[in-house]
């Protein structure tokens, strides 16, 4: 039995779901999307703010970035039957790259500990930088080798991105 | 009837396979990132949550002229992840911001679910010049400077520093050497000295207090040896006659006095006389 018409196309195979619903369901992406890139981090910023507590980066940034960050992989789900898939990929896992790099720019955060004026704490986290780049990297990766089979054999994952 | 046909499962190509575990490798990384930095948080909160270092210290007199403050405090990890390397450094100054004493602790190591007992000795010569001589004889707020640097969660190099103020009590706090009126006349010329002090320091002063009186000019004039047993938090007051050198005056002179118990000897700070 197959799924609604007004929901898949179904050609060659594969069925891949309309571009209606791709908006549709890349709109819930967004949604959460947004709540852990954007309110999440800014609740968390706003919340050390509040606390006399130094930002490791400005509310306003975080905003944008994860705004950034949160459309591009709506784009790249919206999109991925299409061949901006790659290039979305790449653009993407760059964004995170940046955004990421942008921490590692201060390599470390200090901060007076609330409530007393002599007390200061500082903790680097190049490490974790260095093991959070790992993500993005492969998807780096991935986003260009899909970019190339995209421009060397059109359409041939399709029927494995959107099986029968 | 079945179908003549017989669906073939085709192998995806090289090129899709490998964009596929690349992004199926991404998200198991990112997965368990997130999950190890979720236990750090929670190891965080909970060694924050574990509060200060809690401990102890006693004072007292040590050879070589010198006080040493003792003690130990203890450090809770009630997390799940080790404090490593950890080392302290405590640099000690008194109320007018004389630096007395420096210590620095080893590096060890806080493991999960436990607590670390780090002993601690600071030993400050005193000398009636330095900044530590008033100690002996000035309630004061001492400032603490502690410096701390350890590695958490294998993964944070972590440093910290604060300043904490300590009450200390001196052991002859309010010294004082008055003289009476002198009697006699001639060769036999008689002194009251009357000493007085409080014992704040938490330790019990048993030994000899010897005072030596001095002249304007710097001569010995005379001396006298006070007994002392003066447990913490009480006062010695005592008087007793000092005879005086022939022909020596004490007017605008000096009284310094020497404690001595056991094997310390303790210059304190010289006290003029009016």
């Amino acid at each position: 039995m197959s799924a609604p018409a007004e929901r898949v196309i179904d050609f060659a195979g594969h069925r891949i779901p309309s571009l209606s619903y791709r908006i549709l369901a890349g709109a819930a992406l967004l949604v959460g999307l947004l709540v852990a890139l954007v309110a999440l981090p800014d609740a968390v910023l706003a919340y050390l703010d509040s606390h006399g507590v130094a930002l490791p980066l400005p509310i306003a940034t975080a905003t944008v970035a994860g705004g950034i960050l949160s459309a591009l992989a709506t784009a790249r789900y919206i999109l991925r039957p299409s061949r901006l898939y790659g290039p979305l990929s790449i653009a993407t896992s760059l964004a995170t790259i940046g955004y990421l790099l942008r921490f590692w720019w201060a390599a470390s955060y200090r901060f007076t500990i609330p409530g007393s004026s002599s007390a200061t704490f500082q903790v680097g986290y190049v490490d974790l930088i260095l093991l959070l780049l790992v993500v993005p990297a492969f998807g780096l990766a991935a986003g260009v080798v899909t970019t190339i089979e995209d421009l060397s054999a059109p359409g041939e994952r399709l029927p494995f991105d959107y099986p029968a | 009837m079945g179908s003549p046909f017989v669906r073939q499962v085709r192998r995806p190509p090289f090129a899709y396979r490998l964009a596929r575990g690349l992004r199926r490798l991404s998200s198991v990384v990112l997965v368990l990132l997130m999950l190890y930095l979720a236990t750090v948080a929670y190891s965080t909160y909970a060694l924050a949550q574990s509060g200060p270092p809690a401990g102890s210290y006693t004072a007292g007199f040590v050879a070589n002229d010198s006080l040493a403050v003792q003690g130990e405090f203890s450090i809770a990890n009630p997390g799940l992840y080790p404090v490593e390397g950890l080392a302290l450094t405590l640099r000690v100054l008194n109320s007018s911001g004389g630096f007395l004493g420096l210590v620095r602790s080893g590096s060890v190591t806080l493991a999960p679910g436990g607590t670390t007992t780090f002993p601690v000795a600071v030993y400050v010569p005193i000398t009636p010049s330095s900044a530590a001589a008033s100690l002996l004889v000035t309630d004061q707020v001492l400032s603490v400077g502690v410096w701390g640097n350890a590695t958490y969660a294998y993964l944070f190099p972590v440093s910290i520093h604060f300043v904490q103020n300590r009450w200390w009590g001196a052991p002859f706090n309010g010294f004082r050497a008055s003289a009476g009126v002198p009697s006699g006349s001639g060769g036999n010329v008689v002194v009251p000295i009357t000493i007085s002090f409080s014992n704040h320091a938490p330790l019990t002063e048993t030994g000899a207090l010897t005072l030596i009186l001095r002249s304007s000019g710097g001569a010995p004039c005379g001396s006298t040896t006070f007994v002392l047993n003066v447990p913490s938090n009480s006062t010695f007051d005592q008087t007793q006659n000092v005879a005086l050198a022939s022909g020596c005056s004490i007017s605008g002179g000096s009284a310094v006095a020497t404690y001595t118990s056991g094997g310390t000897t303790i210059v304190l700070p010289p006290e003029a006389i009016p």
